[in-house]
């Protein structure tokens, strides 16, 4: 194998891939890159076997040469020193060459390293996603709805299913749920009529490998194509493929957890409420639960307070826009509550609640975006 | 395939009940989600679960014959060790940790990188502390699809009994010393040596080790030392033991060696009061054994035995080696 390619190029697909390799691998091959070239691209694969990163490097893209020469072939390189090597080196253009011994020599002006390379035949061999299983969306769009599920999901290995977010594709429309048995964030939106044949369900994406997407991604309207076979998901952009792994798990039902009739129902200025709340719970913070109370006041009014009893106390009432329904007290984790308004990102929201001891549900009040977030309250001190 | 390679056949010869109980559950398509291989050390199960995870991804593997086929790309990864959905784990240390467990039982929650078939291979699984053990029931209780782990132990009752009774039990049985001593001369190791590796019931790759390591050799050299120490009450053998034993055996597994090689000589010394000379592994010490006969009675010889035995006993437990050892000599000197 042998390219020539330009170094700021090959330095930024590197980098990309960088992220998907582990310096602390229990499989030997993974601690490399895979480098493959042929007459039309270079693509660089790094793993660490739960994500999957493919950096694809054209010979050519808008009238601008980024591979110089190439010899097809294909060889994995040890990945610690390469992102070091590659951006130390003195000229724009790089030379890579393999032998057959998996010698791998780097060259650049008069600067040249020689490395020891692995068998490519080594590396794992990615499933080869079918086309027909997939569908399409805008890459920010795709960021949005990361943002606004995956912040949801369990930490605690007590559950594993719930440490990913549920992706349900049915009926022209597309579901993320995320819960930790405590909350539960759910976003959906309807897809065009592209995807009317394909429908799946139970694919549930580990939190970690969105979180990691949602970072290598950029702000574009480009769309990403993604597909979903039975144990893996492919997110495909232009030059980058992003492979997870899914957990293996039947995701629970969570449609019944949300309450279809509420008694007491709340719209208020988001931005307002997040502030006071945030205001509350500085003395809550201490304590383990972060809780904080709320109770409706008359004239439209709700009052929000934290008790930390060696601490102190806080209160403040803050008007709604509107009130109706019964009387209230409840409370719940601050943090549940200022997570769940960030998701939301509207003006006024309404929250529903049915009694101090039922969940309740939060909601934009403009209903263009189904966004649902519910939270679990806590017993009133 | 060179000529090293295990394949079932060879197995066969020296395990041939497990071998065959194995072959017939992945001939007729019976593999259990979890395997318990048992059996003394150096008796293949190792080698049997490489085998066996190599067969069930192998990617040219025929219905009704049960060997993997050694070239393609999965036999060959599983080999090198970088096939991505098998994996090994071992003990880091002294026992199996609890990240350790961590990192399976995530795994098992994951779906596997290649297809959704995944081989679990734990090494000494009797060193699972309770806690991580219980963890790993979770998954033994609850088996996801096509996925088969395999519990390498030497020690079934240190296995929590939980864990047991969710496995398929596959004894190895421990080789005969005889066919391990021709197996040993037939590598090149010494007589003398492979009398011994084949007597503690060593494997072949670790009696090769030993036979060239200088450090075997001295120690064989101040186990008859001490022998000789403890065998004169006119001697110091406890100063013996702080000038040189202690310095020569420093790690675990050299201790539980010095030990080794301490019973033995206590029962040949008990072979040779039954007169049963065809049974003494020492042969090239046979003066010495017939001298001694007349210092230490037949059973003086078994209460040292129970002695060793007590020893290797205090130090599978963490009691302190200097003590231990301390211990052993003054009663040994009785």
């Amino acid at each position: 194998m042998k390219i020539v390619i330009n170094r700021d190029q090959l330095m930024q697909s590197i980098q990309n891939v960088m992220r998907a390799i582990s310096p602390k691998t229990t499989i030997p091959i993974l601690s490399g890159m895979k480098l493959e070239a042929n007459e039309e691209e270079v693509k660089l694969t790094g793993s660490d076997s739960d994500i999957t990163i493919e950096s694809i490097i054209p010979k050519e893209e808008d009238g601008i040469v980024h591979i110089h020469e190439v010899i097809p072939g294909k060889v994995v390189v040890q990945a610690k020193f390469l992102p070091d090597i590659i951006k130390k080196l003195p000229e724009d253009l790089v030379e890579i060459e393999a032998d057959g011994e998996l010698n791998i020599t780097i060259r650049s002006g008069k600067a040249e390293f020689t490395l020891n390379g692995q068998d490519p035949e080594e590396y794992p061999q990615l499933p080869v996603l079918q086309t027909e299983n997939s569908f399409q969306i805008q890459t920010d769009l795709l960021k949005t709805l990361i943002r606004q599920t995956n912040f949801a999901v369990s930490t605690s290995e007590t559950r594993p299913i719930l440490t990913g977010v549920h992706f349900k594709l049915e009926n022209d429309q597309l579901e993320l749920v995320a819960t930790d048995s405590h909350r539960l964030a759910s976003r959906k939106i309807a897809m065009n009529e592209e995807t009317d044949s394909l429908s799946f369900k139970n694919i549930v994406i580990p939190g970690k490998s969105l979180g990691e997407l949602n970072k290598i991604l950029d702000d574009s309207q480009d769309s990403i194509q993604i597909s979903v076979s039975d144990n893996q998901i492919l997110f495909r952009t232009k030059h980058l493929f992003f492979l997870s792994r899914l957990l293996d798990g039947n995701y629970p039902e969570t449609s019944r957890l949300i309450p279809e009739q509420s008694k007491t129902e709340v719209k208020v200025d988001s931005k307002e409420l997040m502030q006071t709340i945030d205001r509350a719970s500085l003395l809550a913070k201490d304590n383990r639960n972060n809780i904080v109370k709320l109770e409706t006041k008359e004239n439209n009014a709700i009052e929000i307070s934290s008790n930390s009893p060696e601490i102190g106390t806080a209160e403040e009432v803050l008007n709604t826009n509107e009130i109706s329904g019964e009387e209230l007290k409840i409370s719940f984790n601050a943090k549940y509550m200022i997570d769940a308004l960030r998701a939301i990102d509207a003006e006024e929201i309404k929250i529903q609640f049915t009694g101090a001891m039922r969940p309740f549900i939060i909601e934009p009040l403009d209903e263009g975006e189904q966004i649902l977030q519910l939270i679990t309250p806590v017993r009133t001190y | 395939m060179n000529e090293m390679t295990t394949t079932w056949s060879t197995m066969r010869e020296v395990q041939p009940v497990a071998t065959r109980m194995l072959q017939n559950s992945i001939v007729k398509d019976r593999i259990a989600h979890a395997y318990l291989f048992h059996g003394p050390k150096g008796t293949g199960k190792q080698k049997a679960s490489l085998l066996f995870a190599m067969r069930y991804f192998c990617e040219q593997a025929d219905k009704s014959y049960s060997e993997p086929c050694y070239e393609c790309s999965s036999c060959k990864r599983i080999q090198t060790g970088n096939h991505p959905d098998v994996h090994f784990i071992e003990p880091d240390g002294q026992s199996i940790k609890k990240d350790q467990i961590e990192y399976l039982q995530k795994e098992f929650t994951y779906t596997g990188l290649e297809s959704n078939q995944k081989v679990y291979v734990l090494h000494q699984a009797e060193k699972m502390t309770t806690n991580a053990a219980n963890r790993l029931l979770k998954f033994l209780e609850e088996p996801s699809r096509q996925t088969v782990a395999i519990l390498l132990t030497e020690n079934t009752g240190s296995v929590l009994n939980t864990i047991l009774s969710r496995c398929q039990r596959i004894q190895f049985h421990p080789l005969k010393s005889e066919d391990m001593y021709e197996q040993f001369i037939g590598e090149g190791i010494p007589e003398s040596t492979a009398k011994i590796c084949a007597a503690l019931n060593i494997g072949l790759d670790e009696a090769k080790e030993l036979s060239q390591d200088s450090w075997f050799a001295e120690a064989r050299r101040i186990v008859i030392q001490l022998i000789d120490k403890v065998m004169n009450p006119k001697e110091e053998g406890y100063l013996f033991l702080h000038q040189v034993w202690l310095n020569h055996f420093q790690e675990r597994h050299q201790q539980e060696l010095g030990i080794d090689l301490l019973l033995l000589w206590y029962q040949d010394l008990i072979s040779s009061h039954l007169n049963r000379e065809d049974m003494v592994v020492l042969t090239d010490q046979l003066d010495r054994l017939q001298q001694y006969q007349y210092t230490i009675s037949l059973s003086d010889a078994k209460t040292c035995v129970y002695e060793l035995l007590q020893t290797k006993r205090k130090l599978a437990y963490n009691v302190h080696n200097t003590l231990a050892m301390e211990h052993l000599v003054l009663q040994l000197q009785r």
